[in-house]
């Protein structure tokens, strides 16, 4: 079995543009990969340009001047069936009421940080969404454009690394 | 995948907006950043200057951002050329970016492209 490669289970922390440039495979169960390396989780920030709240979803994009990325909030949690993800009904009304606080913050012209599962929909991917910070300091921006700079140079270019040697 | 409907406000400086720019043309989605030098209410018509260049904003589809010449803002829209080569930029998003760095704002620009560049290179490879 093939070692595990860290970046699975890591937040990427990836441009617009790089982002919307992952490959996905045609699966049943897609997944996703960035020159050869599995990407499941994005971490992007940009400002939001629109948004389309509905009672079980809010839909908004995130510009960050290389491209736009496509997110999706759940707010579903009430309607679904009892999840193995939740435990008890004060579980689901924990989850409903921090979905609900994320999705207040998401608003047009404000800098966010997003963190979530990359997914795809229709064709486009986007970002699951789990959690919303807004950025008040407009160097977070900066400062994110360029840490995705680095990790990409120093890290999600690179092959994984190997996997450690095991003791006979 | 296919990408969404609005174009991304491609990052730029002031100085690059000339007519000699790939930039400068009809419709192009920019974001542009500077200290607010002018507005007026009655036409919602702002100016913003940065390193020596300004830019006309028309904000009249903003809402909920107050103006006030010295601070600086960051305005995402789409670009109109007119006869005489004046572009304004429509604006459709802005917001105040007071305290921003613009010094490694514009330099962080610069690492951009060259990052963008090279990854539009793996692509086509």
């Amino acid at each position: 079995m093939p070692p595990m490669d860290p970046m699975r289970s890591a937040h990427a922390k990836l441009l617009a543009g790089d982002f919307l440039s992952l490959a996905a495979s045609p699966s049943a169960a897609p997944s996703f990969s960035r020159r050869g390396r599995p990407v499941s989780r994005a971490e992007a920030a940009g400002i939001v340009v629109s948004y389309d709240r509905r009672p079980k979803l809010l839909r908004f994009l995130l510009d960050d001047g290389s491209g736009c990325i496509p997110c999706v909030l759940w707010l579903n949690h009430h309607f679904l069936p009892q999840s193995p993800a939740f435990s008890s009904r004060e579980n689901i009304a924990a989850a409903a009421s921090a979905a609900d606080v994320h999705a207040g913050k998401v608003r047009l012209g404000e800098l966010v940080r997003v963190r979530g599962r990359v997914t795809g929909f229709r064709g486009v991917l986007q970002i699951t969404v789990k959690d919303v910070l807004v950025e008040r300091d407009p160097n977070a921006e900066t400062l994110h454009w360029l840490q995705c700079l680095k990790l990409a140079r120093d890290c999600y270019d690179l092959p994984p690394p190997p996997a450690p040697a095991r003791r006979a | 995948m296919a990408s969404s409907v609005i174009k991304p406000g491609i990052l730029v400086s002031l100085q690059e907006l000339d007519s000699s720019s790939p930039l400068f043309k009809e419709g192009q989605s920019v974001r542009a950043t500077g200290k607010l030098e002018s507005y007026s209410v009655e036409s919602g018509m702002a100016v913003i200057i940065d390193g020596g260049a300004t830019l006309l904003i028309d904000t009249q589809h903003l809402r909920d951002i107050s103006f006030r010449p010295g601070s600086i803002y960051q305005f995402i829209g789409e670009l109109h050329i007119s006869q005489d080569s004046q572009a304004v930029l429509e604006a459709r998003i802005g917001r105040n970016v007071d305290g921003i760095d613009l010094n490694l704002y514009h330099q962080t620009i610069q690492l951009r492209r060259k990052f963008e560049a090279d990854l539009a290179k793996t692509k086509a490879a």
